[in-house]
């Protein structure tokens, strides 16, 4: 996929640059409203990663100038602001999503894999890895063609994985993923303790690789066995 | 006690006192008067009587005289005593009663071979009577003088320090939290133009303090998330890195926590602001009973795993004209709070009627006083990664719609109730 990510804070657009890289991602960089402005109109990207609070203006006039333009981009938001309003107007003029500062890299990876298979291609809704395979319109994922029998949370995390593959995914990002950040964290370890149990051992039955590795001290990574 | 009734209350005590002392004095002069009347009357009649003894040797016709009632005694020695003035009282035989009478008694000894004993006697029935009637009008001009001084001094008194009070009650009603400031009354007395300068001057100055701070608290707030954001995803990448050791580890754990933990006092003091701010003006109508079962169904897991119990019991629910993130904030915060400080096989159960939401949970005794919970960063656990911002947060937005809240808990059962239709 080619994205495009607009941030003043150099930081943190280089970090996400690189995090989103490892997947295989083309990332292209802009600092402020004008080089937005013009990147946009001279290319197409498959998601723009906006932050509205820009030092030379306001990132939602840039949704609005891509919608005016028919453009098929996607689009999430990042924004240093809580605020609801932000958000209901981002949304109502074209955004697809929307994720406040500061985010765990694992979340921002979901959202943008999520984002860019809601282009409506065959088998976008698709998401594989080995004989693993998540139809994210139905809910339904499959191993071996066999539709795994997981509940919500354990589909969530499974998709969650997915989208970080390779990649080590904390603890804490996957409690904030499935239970929203209003749950403790230190109790919650348990919970993602056991669902992950869980996941691994429907995985297995169906005679999928190992393929959910523990990580000392951070968490998990999904990658080859 | 109020000035008013005091400076009353020292008014009357003073000019009673006065009043009694005036009146006494007053009483007996007038007493003093008229008994030195009736006893210069009752000498004259005695000069009179002697005159007449030494002149004739006879006792006068005493009908004849001040209408006095004389009473003499002819005694055959001659007898001596001196002169007395006293009170006393003589059975009156028509009224069958006993009447006051001034009585002088005086000897007489006429050429050395017989004395008399004479006793003059005045009534004093007409000049008790004006005596107590002069007293009852005096009693009766005092007492109304000192209702009507009472009631001017009162009167003048309210007036004066009005300005005062009015100044008082503008400085207690102010809020900070709006811009209206205490409508303060003209006055001309030198005492209360300052006062008045004074509260005026307080409340601007407390008023500009608290935006200031408000500010400062929501930029500073707002400006730290971008930092965080640039932290929490440099974390993020270098525990990518492959060959971390084990202490590396343990340092971007620590690390990695504290951030956790600051990002979520910021989140926390940045919602209070905003509802303090008035940021969340929109309402629409809430049905608590949709948010409880939303939130039950997102903790179930949780809760499955902590072989938690839930029961709900909801009866004709109301619905809630309220801003839709605060009332879901609010009740997301009360029921991770049931789920998060529950025990291993506890409860968690939820009561909700047409006044009021009763959540009721096991869980371990509180450490602290349960009047205290609501306050900021009170923690009722030594949980460490707990912030303690979650009620307080409930506890701004049930304020926000004028709502009440209530926490009791008894040993290990933990009850909050939110009374939302006031």
């Amino acid at each position: 996929m080619k994205l495009l990510i607009v941030e003043d804070e150099k930081a943190l657009s280089r970090s996400i640059g690189e995090y989103l890289k490892m997947e295989g991602h083309i990332c292209e960089f802009a600092q402020n409203y004008h080089e937005a402005f013009i990147k946009t109109a001279d290319n197409t990207y498959n998601c723009i990663i906006l932050d509205i609070g820009l030092p030379d203006g306001n990132g939602l006039d840039i949704i609005r100038e891509l919608k005016k333009s028919k453009s098929n981009d996607r689009i999430l938001i990042l924004s240093a602001k809580t605020s609801l309003e932000d958000k209901l107007t981002g949304l109502k003029i074209g955004a697809d999503d929307y994720l406040t500062k500061p985010f765990h890299m694992s979340e921002l990876s979901a959202r943008v894999n999520s984002i860019c298979r809601r282009d409506n291609f065959v088998g976008f809704n698709e998401v594989t890895f080995n004989e693993i395979m998540v139809r994210t319109d139905e809910h339904q994922a499959f191993a071996n063609d066999q539709l795994l029998n997981l509940t919500r949370k354990e589909y969530d995390l499974l998709l969650f994985f997915m989208a970080n593959r390779d990649r080590i995914v904390t603890k804490e990002s996957i409690v904030e993923h499935l239970w929203g950040d209003n749950v403790i964290l230190t109790d919650s370890f348990d919970f993602v303790y056991t669902h992950v149990k869980n996941l691994r051992k429907k995985l297995l039955a169906n005679n999928c690789g190992n393929y959910i590795k523990v990580i000392y001290g951070f968490g998990y990574k999904f990658c080859e066995s | 006690m109020k000035l008013l009734t005091r400076s009353t209350y020292y008014f009357f005590i003073f000019s009673i006192q006065t009043m009694i002392a005036a009146g006494a004095i007053f009483y007996y002069t007038f007493r003093t008067i008229v008994y030195k009347q009736i006893d210069d009357s009752l000498i004259i009649e005695k000069t009179i009587i002697q005159e007449q003894i030494d002149e004739s040797d006879s006792i006068p016709d005493f009908a004849a005289s001040y209408g006095h009632l004389i009473r003499v005694r002819l005694l055959g020695t001659p007898v001596l005593y001196s002169q007395t003035i006293n009170d006393t009282t003589l059975f009156d035989v028509p009224s069958s009663v006993y009447l006051p009478f001034r009585h002088l008694r005086f000897t007489n000894n006429t050429h050395g071979k017989s004395g008399y004993i004479i006793n003059i006697y005045q009534v004093l029935d007409e000049n008790k009577k004006l005596l107590n009637m002069v007293a009852f009008g005096m009693v009766l001009l005092f007492l109304s003088l000192l209702l009507v001084s009472l009631f001017v001094n009162y009167l003048m008194s309210k007036k004066l320090w009005r300005p005062f009070f009015e100044a008082v009650n503008g400085a207690a009603n102010f809020n900070v939290l709006s811009d209206k400031f205490p409508e303060l009354q003209e006055t001309n007395i030198n005492e209360f133009k300052q006062l008045n300068l004074v509260i005026e001057q307080m409340t601007r100055k407390m008023r500009a303090d608290y935006i200031n701070l408000k500010e400062y608290n929501e930029n500073s707030s707002h400006e730290i998330q971008t930092p965080l954001a640039v932290i929490r995803s440099k974390l993020d990448i270098l525990m990518q890195k492959r060959n971390l050791g084990r202490k590396s580890i343990d340092l971007i754990k620590s690390i990695n926590e504290a951030t956790t933990k600051l990002f979520k006092l910021n989140q926390g003091l940045l919602m209070i602001s905003r509802i303090e701010n008035l940021q969340f003006p929109d309402t629409k109508e809430i049905s608590f009973e949709e948010l409880i079962q939303k939130w039950l169904d997102n903790y179930e897991e949780i809760m499955q795993l902590k072989r938690i119990k839930v029961e709900t019991e909801i009866s004709n629910a109301a619905l809630v004209n309220m801003n839709e993130t605060l009332a879901d904030v609010m009740i997301s915060n009360l029921l991770s709070n049931a789920v998060r400080y529950n025990i291993d096989n506890g409860y968690i159960r939820c009561r909700l009627d047409n006044q009021c939401l009763t959540i009721t949970n096991s869980g371990m005794p509180l450490e602290i006083d349960p009047e205290l919970v609501f306050n900021r960063f009170s923690k009722g656990t030594s949980n460490p990664h707990s912030v303690g911002l979650g009620l307080s947060i409930v506890k701004k937005i049930i304020d926000h719609y004028n709502m009440k809240i209530s926490y009791t808990c008894t040993d290990s059962v933990h009850e909050i109730k939110v009374f939302y239709k006031s």
